[in-house]
């Protein structure tokens, strides 16, 4: 059998804790200890007293005084505030978990789960994606057209300009070459004009010399 | 008559409805007077602590989580209230000094009317320690058991069993001398 103190075996028995064993295990105590049985004795007897004891009216105070000399309760000690939290969380969770999606689009609402565009929304999309497209290439093509036809105007111009240039050129080589010919004929029929000069006044002054000679002699 | 229970009249408080909070009041003020009588044996003493008690219960109404019954809580309130109040009365006492009795403010017939028998156990209780006295108040009179005590109170159960052993010891010699 377990041993209980004596304050822990009264306060069962004052609390009407006690099972069979603790039981025999108090009225034993109460027969073999003396001091034990005064004080259950006494427990006893402050219990009829307590029973017995007239509670007294309260005299008139001033009630109202509590309520009024209290605070107002602040709104976070409102007793919903937790409640409130855990819906919001399990909303924020669920719309977490379900991609929720409120959209606002020429003034109509749309709301969609799973984070996934509808057909429409997916159609819009990519006819904007292509008319970008499409645009951007123009816009290149253009820019590339521009700039090849600068490129040919530039290379035409070049080409007209050198073929001018060269043609310029060759014809003032030409005409020197003409000139330098002329020039050149012109010095060989005077040396040839000379020639014959000479030639001729050989033959004119060479006869009438040797008549002279001879009609001197 | 239909009654409302305690935790509907706090939550009509709580919205700041006076009427219930005074209905409250009502219910509770006579067990927690009487509680301020055998713990200080002074009636003007009992009606300051009674005032306090409430005005404590409820600033701090909003967290009474419902978890126990409002009567604990009330108690539990009252008791630290109580000490508080000792400690203001008395500030070099500790918990588990004896009073000093003073002969001309001990509670007499002029201050504790009502049965003679009343005011010897309230005699008898104002020579205890406040630490012993607040078990047996709440043991006697509040049926408390111990396990409610030692959550009430702060301390262990079987601490709250060796205060009242101790409490009952002292109770029956001076009883004794009482009913002598």
């Amino acid at each position: 059998m377990p041993s209980y103190q004596n304050e822990q075996l009264l306060g069962m028995w004052l609390d009407g804790q006690l099972n069979e064993q603790q039981r025999q295990a108090f009225e034993q105590r109460c027969l073999d200890d003396a001091g034990f049985a005064q004080q259950v004795e006494a427990a006893n007897m402050f219990n009829l007293h307590a029973q017995h004891y007239v509670e007294q009216e309260v005299p008139q105070w001033d009630r109202a005084a509590t309520f009024d000399q209290t605070e107002k309760t602040p709104w976070w000690h409102w007793q919903g505030l937790s409640g409130l939290s855990i819906a919001l969380s399990v909303v924020a969770m669920f719309m977490v978990v379900t991609g929720f999606q409120i959209k606002v689009d020429e003034g109509a609402v749309t709301i969609s789960f799973a984070d996934k565009h509808s057909s429409q929304e997916l159609e819009r999309l990519v006819n904007d994606k292509l008319q970008q497209y499409q645009l951007e290439q123009q816009l290149a093509m253009n820019r590339f057209t521009q700039s090849l036809q600068q490129q040919q105007l530039d290379a035409s111009g070049q080409l007209t300009q050198y073929l001018l240039t060269s043609s310029r050129k060759e014809r003032r080589e030409d005409f020197a070459e003409l000139i330098k010919f002329i020039n050149e004929q012109r010095t060989d029929d005077q040396l040839f004009y000379a020639r014959q000069l000479n030639q001729l006044q050989q033959d004119v002054y060479s006869p009438a010399q040797t008549g002279m000679n001879i009609s001197k002699e | 008559m239909f009654e409302k229970s305690d935790e509907q009249l706090i939550a009509k408080a709580l919205q700041g409805n006076k009427q219930a909070w005074i209905n409250l009041l009502k219910r509770y003020e006579k067990p927690i007077y009487n509680y301020g009588v055998r713990m200080t044996g002074k009636h003007e003493d009992a009606l300051d602590l009674m005032q306090e008690v409430f005005i404590s219960v409820y600033r701090n109404l909003a967290t009474f989580r419902q978890e126990g019954s409002f009567k604990s809580w009330l108690f539990r309130i009252a008791h630290y209230r109580c000490i508080e109040f000792y400690r203001r009365k008395r500030p070099m006492d500790g918990l588990d000094d004896i009073p000093e009795i003073e002969c001309e403010q001990a509670p007499s017939e002029q201050h504790i009317d009502s049965a003679i028998e009343n005011r010897l156990l309230i005699q008898a209780m104002q020579q205890l320690p406040l630490a012993q006295k607040s078990v047996i108040e709440l043991k006697f009179f509040g049926q408390f058991t111990f396990d409610e005590i030692a959550e009430l109170t702060g301390m262990s159960a079987n601490t709250a069993k060796s205060r009242m052993y101790g409490a009952l010891e002292k109770l029956k010699t001076l009883m004794e001398v009482d009913y002598a």
